[in-house]
């Protein structure tokens, strides 16, 4: 009788103890640059968020527009500058983008942002005369770099905004790869970029923001990738009934209208799915879909203005549709 | 054969591990206000309910019944449900417990945990 | 021979599902699915003691099926169902080791098998594994009807064995 006793007491005690085996702890980091929140969380030495810091307050020093001593706001002054590698660089492949897109990533479009007053929150609507002689300094060929050096026609600015988390996303995951680093979680502002899986193996959930809602449209189960996605939903304003947000088409220099509300862009080229998330909100559906065909190393997650949700086939299996969107039908789209 | 004191002795042990157990189980509290709505196991709504500035009506439907759920700045509930044994709506509110609410006919669960049942959000 | 054999399963399939319908009427003890009285077990545990298994376990599923049926909660047939089974098979091994003056404890580990087989098929349906944060509850929940119904049964057995054996 004893025995049973004790036996069915061991059993129990060993069932409670076994639910609680423990889980390594992350680092974590909160840390505010680049006009935004970035949260950080790394599984591995305590010492690398401090040199992620360092990375992220490098980046920033160099490419901010609202920083009067940054390598782009002292190009964007004299219209000439030498760069530092690293600018130069993202500088060039900002210009490609900008090129495979056909304009609808322009770097140059900074001085119509700036008029409609989406960098100081001062909100107006310009005049048609304003628009058409804005419209005239938007032409991101007119960039020229040689080598280090680049320089810009009188009137144009340069805003590198549009691909500067992207790049620190890449950055930052190939310092901590470097490093032994197999799993991190980079929030960099909404613009996130993964390393590896979760420690258990599993792949790291994002929720895509519901553009109509508070909760999420869907989640995506991804790994060792950049998810960033443009909407018009977050920085805009309303006047005279009207929504104006903050991404313009360059063609047009007015907030971009192509019938999406929402475009993630999912890959392992931070800098490029940056880029393109802004691109491919000013494309709209369509041509979206088309330059998706003709390239690869992305997915594409977009939400039309009547709230119909496109995956790209890529994405098929990683990623639900979740709360409202539940009972929808998911558009899949595919090559050829 | 069994001896009865034995039965006795055995049953008895189940009950008071069970008794603390619960105790233990259901007097933790969540950790968290973050009420993540579940259908048939997949993540339906995160919602944080401390976040919440006034009251928000979800509407679950499935080809298996309605539930309409409440949730109010802290807490969560639901208010209707056209399940036959309303369990879910006897539950009453959630505010700050780890037992989930569970609507069994309808495969739904209501459970609070200290952060949402994602990693990350993205968003523009 | 098998005329009245069906005749007396049915009535006690009646008694069970009676039994039931009106335990339904009563209002939930607690806010957590699978707490009840399960009153319509005696039925089967008596059964089982009186007439053996293949009698009890027809009962049993006939009572489980029409049972979701006329409460219009067929939804519920799942939970009922491997509930049931599990207790059935649990109650089945018990029988072999356990006196008829034991019933009673069958009938507790009856019960806490019920119900740890209605959260199996709860967590397996729902893929929530967080509900087994109520096997505890459940497990008190059901020792303590399990007590109440085996003595019920173990009463019945001592009354009824010779009516219904023959």
């Amino acid at each position: 009788m004893r025995r049973a006793t004790l036996t069915a007491l061991s059993l129990a005690l060993t069932l409670a103890l076994s639910s609680c085996s423990p889980a390594p702890a992350p680092q974590t980091d909160t840390v505010f640059a680049m006009d935004t929140v970035m949260e950080l969380t790394v599984y591995g030495d305590e010492e690398l968020l401090g040199e992620a810091q360092a990375l992220i307050a490098d980046t920033e020093a160099r490419l901010s527009v609202t920083r009067e001593d940054s390598e782009i706001s002292k190009l964007n002054k004299t219209g000439s500058g030498t760069l530092s590698g690293g600018t130069a660089a993202l500088l060039s492949r900002a210009l490609e983008i900008c090129a495979l897109t056909e304009g609808a990533l322009d770097i140059t479009v900074y001085p119509a942002v700036r008029a409609w007053g989406f960098t100081t929150g001062e909100y107006r609507v310009p005049g048609e005369d304003e628009l058409s002689a804005l419209l005239k300094k938007i032409d991101y060929a007119a960039v020229k770099l040689a080598g280090d050096t680049a320089t810009l026609p009188e009137g144009v600015l340069v805003d590198l905004g549009s691909v500067a988390k992207g790049r620190l996303g890449d950055d930052l995951a190939a310092f901590l790869t470097e490093n032994g680093v197999t799993s991190a979680l980079l929030n960099l502002g909404g613009n996130v970029r993964t390393v590896g899986a979760k420690p258990d193996g599993s792949p790291w959930r994002v929720g895509v923001r519901d553009p109509f809602g508070e909760s999420y449209l869907g989640i995506l189960e991804v790994r060792d990738v950049s998810v960033v996605t443009s909407g018009g939903y977050e920085r805009y304003f309303e006047e005279g009934g009207e929504v104006y947000w903050h991404i313009l088409d360059p063609a047009t220099a007015r907030p971009a209208k192509s019938g999406l509300v929402s475009a993630t862009v999912v890959g392992a080229d931070g800098t490029l799915c940056d880029g393109l998330s802004t691109a491919v909100f000013v494309m709209g559906l369509d041509r979206a879909v088309e330059l998706w065909k003709a390239m690869t190393g992305f997915d594409l997650v977009l939400v039309t203005e009547g709230g119909e949700v496109y995956i790209t086939d890529g994405l098929e299996g990683s990623f639900t549709l979740s709360g409202d969107y539940k009972t929808k039908e998911l558009q899949v789209v595919r090559r050829g | 054969m069994v001896k009865t004191r034995t039965l006795v002795t055995i049953i008895l042990c189940i009950l008071l591990l069970a008794i603390a157990a619960s105790l233990f189980l259901w007097l933790r509290p969540a950790g968290g206000r973050v009420a993540n709505v579940y259908l048939d196991g997949e993540l339906l709504y995160s919602i944080d309910l401390d976040a919440l500035t006034e009251k928000k009506t979800y509407t679950v439907e499935t080809d298996r019944g309605v539930n309409v759920l409440v949730a109010e700045p802290g807490r969560i509930r639901v208010e209707s449900a056209d399940c036959p044994d309303q369990v879910c709506v006897d539950f009453g509110w959630l505010t700050d417990s780890a037992a989930p609410i569970v609507c069994l006919p309808h495969r739904l669960v209501i459970q609070l945990t200290g952060e949402t049942d994602v990693d990350a959000e993205v968003g523009g | 021979m098998n005329l009245k054999r069906l005749c007396r399963d049915a009535v006690l399939t009646a008694v069970a599902l009676t039994i039931f319908i009106v335990e339904l009427q009563i209002p939930d003890l607690l806010p957590i699915p699978g707490v009840k009285l399960g009153l319509a077990n005696i039925v089967t545990v008596t059964a089982l003691f009186t007439l053996g298994p293949v009698d009890a376990l027809a009962i049993l599923l006939c009572r489980i099926l029409l049972g979701s049926l006329f409460s219009g909660n067929m939804m519920a047939l799942v939970y009922s169902l491997s509930g049931g089974l599990l207790s059935f098979l649990v109650m089945l091994l018990l029988k072999k080791i356990l006196t008829a003056k034991q019933l009673w404890a069958a009938s507790v580990f009856a019960a806490v098998a019920h119900n740890l087989g209605q959260i199996l098929a709860a967590v397996a349906v729902t893929a929530t594994p967080s509900l087994f944060i109520y096997l505890p509850i459940l497990t008190v929940s059901g020792v303590v009807t399990g007590l109440f119904t085996g003595a019920a049964a173990q009463f019945a057995v001592k009354r009824l064995s010779g009516v219904l054996k023959n």
